[in-house]
């Protein structure tokens, strides 16, 4: 009898050890930037988030100004990944390395622009935010590099412009006021530590699985 | 003498049976109102429908509600995951005891955010005054109109910032008063000065969890699904919120309009005027027979009922498929001979009637 306690026992004490370690929680393993996902892009080397707002250049260009931001709470600081107008960028499945993609600001919906305009405090080219509702022009494409396939959420990667072939890059200029303290954000065509990107925040789209295919019983 | 021992034993038995039938568990599949044979998005969609109605905030004057609601979430914990269900359909809920983690609030939160017990996403009138917010959040979810006939599931991990309490102090509430000094008697000096509260010291420390959004059958473009207190934290106050923002893609064979559904069909000339049979794949793969025996016009219109889509509001009703058919005609020229030949089957004479067709006729 007592024998047969004993093993009950331990089978039982077996089973809640298998379970308990099944379930430590969701941790998510989800560790990829995917498509339509809505990050936050850090500036490894100086510290900064991208960001745009509802304030224009004085010069080059005069579109909107895109800036790095220190403060890691601004909504303003949401970028939505997005594929080329083509549609060939699937929700939820994760960006390769080399893919080209657009980078839609979340709150002005106007996408992340580079074209040959100087930048206003070191003269490199000018990065704005361009369009409306997500649509601008041919020159919103940007290629995503990394070492490795697939974009992954602790990796920094580059951003490579197609049209001008500049990178993504912060080198610590700061603005004056209204946006004090602000860094520039600029395109310069050599590869250096200033334009390593990393994703932060922001909400990361799963894959999905396929509507079920069912067929009507009831017709 | 046996037959009394045998009304015993079987009164003995049949109070074991009823010991043995509360005590082995609870029917999860009951509890859900799903078959045995539901799919997971099936148990998912039943748990965010009970979970909206059965939350004990929802039903104050029920003494059981917090009971029925923590039922609930030991059916969904159980018949969401594969192996919990495998091992619940082979022994019981005896045969997963104490594999109850993840509290029943991470579930409720990971459909409805953080406070999602504030139903209809208003937060109190009062509140709102006072207590400043973060920012919200909205973002465009794409969907395809496969994804609004049958519905789905889209899970996303949620990366924010989150205020923890960190040591020392920190001014909050700063604001400008006006300051009375003395400079001598009788004389007074009025200054205006900035003046602060001490507030607990506050750090943002970034957390992640998942979050599941349903793509509801037959939502409409533009709609939202927002989850409370998962947008960006403020530090005096309340996070916002993230809205999901429905965006129904273009589809390249049907159109939508409504909860109708429209489409093109280019048959031949031949096919127009002996008539055809054929299949259309709908958006969840099953086929609609479409079968003619008389002769089509360009421009007809067919109309197959309880073929659109799914009303939002009542998933039973559906729309209807509208076909319209346009002609292609033979793109080799005629010699004589088929010309005579034309002319003699067909038997139509000369028409040739002129008229403005742009003010309609």
């Amino acid at each position: 009898m007592g024998f047969i306690y004993t093993l009950r026992v331990l089978i039982k004490s077996i089973l809640v050890l298998i379970l308990w370690s099944k379930c430590e929680g969701r941790e998510s393993e989800f560790n990829y930037v995917t498509c339509g996902s809505l990050v936050k892009l850090l500036n490894t080397r100086h510290n900064v988030r991208l960001h745009s707002h509802d304030v224009k250049y004085g010069s080059g260009s005069g579109q909107q100004s895109v800036t790095g931001v220190e403060s890691a709470d601004d909504a303003n600081s949401y970028w939505r990944i997005r594929g080329k107008p083509d549609g060939t960028c699937q929700r939820g499945v994760p960006i390769r390395c080399g893919q080209a993609v657009r980078i839609t600001h979340m709150t002005t919906g106007r996408n992340l622009h580079t074209h040959h305009f100087s930048s206003p405090l070191s003269n490199n080219q000018e990065v704005s935010a361009f369009g409306e509702n997500g649509e601008g022009d041919d020159l919103d494409v940007w290629r995503v590099q990394c070492d490795g396939s697939i974009w992954e959420r602790d990796e920094a990667v580059r951003f490579k412009h197609v049209g001008t072939d500049a990178f993504l890059s912060v080198t610590g200029e700061q603005y004056g006021n209204p946006i004090q303290g602000q860094r520039e954000v600029h395109g310069m065509s050599t590869a250096n530590q200033n334009n390593y990107w990393k994703a932060m925040e922001g909400v990361f789209i799963l894959p999905s699985q396929e509507p079920l295919r069912h067929h009507h019983e009831e017709l | 003498m046996a037959v009394k021992g045998m009304n015993l034993g079987s009164v003995c038995c049949l109070v074991l049976y009823f010991v043995a039938a509360v005590l082995a568990g609870r029917d999860f599949y009951k509890i859900l109102g799903v078959s045995k044979s539901a799919s997971v998005r099936d148990i998912k969609k039943a748990y965010r429908k009970l979970a909206l109605q059965l939350h004990p905030d929802r039903n104050p004057d029920d003494p059981t509600a917090a009971d029925k609601f923590a039922d609930l979430g030991s059916a969904y914990e159980v018949l969401s995951d594969d192996e919990k269900r495998k091992q619940y359909d082979a022994y019981g809920e005896d045969g997963l005891k104490e594999g109850h983690h993840g509290s029943h609030n991470d579930i409720f939160s990971s459909f409805f955010g953080d406070f999602g017990f504030m139903f209809g996403g208003n937060r109190q009138g009062q509140q709102d005054r006072n207590i400043p917010r973060g920012n919200d959040i909205v973002l465009d979810l794409e969907v395809t109109l496969e994804e609004v006939y049958s519905g789905n599931f889209v899970e996303v991990v949620r990366n924010k910032p989150v205020a923890k309490e960190a040591p020392g102090k920190r001014k909050c509430n700063c604001r400008q008063e006006m300051r009375t000094t003395q400079l001598g008697p009788g004389r007074f000096q009025m200054t205006q000065e900035v003046v602060c509260d001490e507030c607990p010291n506050i750090k943002l420390v970034n957390e992640e969890r998942t979050l599941e959004v349903e793509i509801e059958q037959g939502v409409r473009d533009e709609m939202e699904y927002p989850f409370i207190g998962e947008g960006e934290p403020h530090i005096d106050g309340e996070p916002g919120d993230l809205r999901f923002r429905i965006k129904v893609m273009k589809h390249p064979v049907f159109e939508r309009r409504g909860d109708d559904l429209y489409t093109n069909v280019t048959i031949s000339l031949v096919e127009a005027l002996v008539g055809f049979e054929m299949d259309i794949t709908h958006l969840d793969g099953h086929t609609v027979h479409i079968e003619r025996d008389k002769i089509t016009k360009p421009g007809a219109r067919l109309w197959k009922k309880g073929e659109g889509l799914p009303n939002f509001d009542n998933n039973n009703i559906r729309g209807s498929l509208i076909v319209s058919f346009d002609i292609e005609f033979p793109q080799t020229q005629l010699d004589d001979n088929q010309k005579e030949g034309v002319r003699g089957i067909l038997k139509q004479s000369s028409v040739q009637k002129v008229y403005n067709g742009l003010q309609g006729y």
